[in-house]
């Protein structure tokens, strides 16, 4: 009886549709999530792990549904990072929907420019 | 027409584990990420909508992450809404590389031909995180009635 709790509770989850730019500086991800306001965006990084969920209030219209093309659901998305990522400069901001998280890339790996002299 | 046998829906199903794991399979193929550009208009893909016929009015949801109230333009001509609207590629860099590019970009348009007409003067619309919501009143005549049978 306990389990069949469990499966009506758990909401449907998808992972957003995402872009991920790298250059020298930073791993950048940008996502987008329709419906999902500033407090309901949880970014979480366990360990390796980096973890974002947005939560979506699954507001269903009271009426009948003629075009039903939006996915109801949270948004929910595993990443595991490498030890390139410096843990302590991630960045994330929300805007119109869009999530837009930073990852800093640690100054030990990044790439160094050696002068050469000439004697 | 044949007879199917009566389900308890609290009783607990053995296979709802099994069969939710088939609907998320069969999700993964039928949810488009990456459709195809084909179509009249310049862009490669349309915002997803909820069109929802209510008692007293129509509601429209749309999905637009990353838009601006500048960038939409909603407009309704006798009975059809149109959603028009362009999203901007916000990559300006070149220096790095995409791992992974599932965000589309470009103009779009969406007409929907509403059931009845509405009361145009009090159609509103709202942008909050990314999601437009439409909301059309029903005109008084076209709302369903309700009619009382009188027994004599």
């Amino acid at each position: 009886m306990e389990r069949k709790k469990e499966i009506e509770n758990k909401t449907r989850r998808f992972p957003a549709s995402t872009d991920i730019y790298q250059d020298e500086e930073a791993v950048v991800l940008t996502m987008e999530m329709p419906g999902v306001s500033k407090e309901n965006l949880h970014i979480k990084v366990d360990k390796d792990l980096l973890i974002i969920h947005g939560e979506r209030k699954s507001e269903e219209t009271e009426g009948h549904y003629k075009i039903r093309e939006i996915r109801h659901g949270d948004f929910y998305q595993e990443y595991t990072l490498d030890d390139t990522i410096d843990r302590n400069k991630i960045e994330a901001a929300i805007k119109n929907g869009l999530v837009t998280l930073k990852l800093g890339v640690k100054e030990s790996e990044k790439p160094r420019k050696i002068t050469v002299h000439v004697k | 027409m044949a007879i199917v046998k009566w389900k308890n829906p609290k009783l607990y199903d053995p296979w709802a584990d099994l069969r939710s794991l088939q609907n998320e399979i069969n999700d993964l193929f039928n949810y488009d990420r990456m459709p195809g550009s084909t179509g009249l208009f310049d862009r490669s893909v349309t915002p997803a909508i909820d069109f929802v016929e209510g008692e007293n009015d129509y509601t429209v949801k749309c999905e637009l992450p990353g838009l601006e109230q500048k960038d939409i333009d909603v407009s309704i001509a006798s009975n059809v809404l149109t959603i028009k609207g362009s999203k901007e590629d916000n990559r300006e860099e070149t220096k790095g590389k995409y791992y992974k590019k599932e965000i589309w970009s470009g103009s779009f348009q969406r007409t929907i031909s509403l059931p009845a007409t509405v009361d145009s003067e009090k159609i509103s619309a709202q942008l909050k995180d990314g999601l437009l919501t439409i909301t059309l009143p029903r005109k008084e005549e076209t709302k369903p009635k309700q009619i009382s049978v009188s027994v004599k």
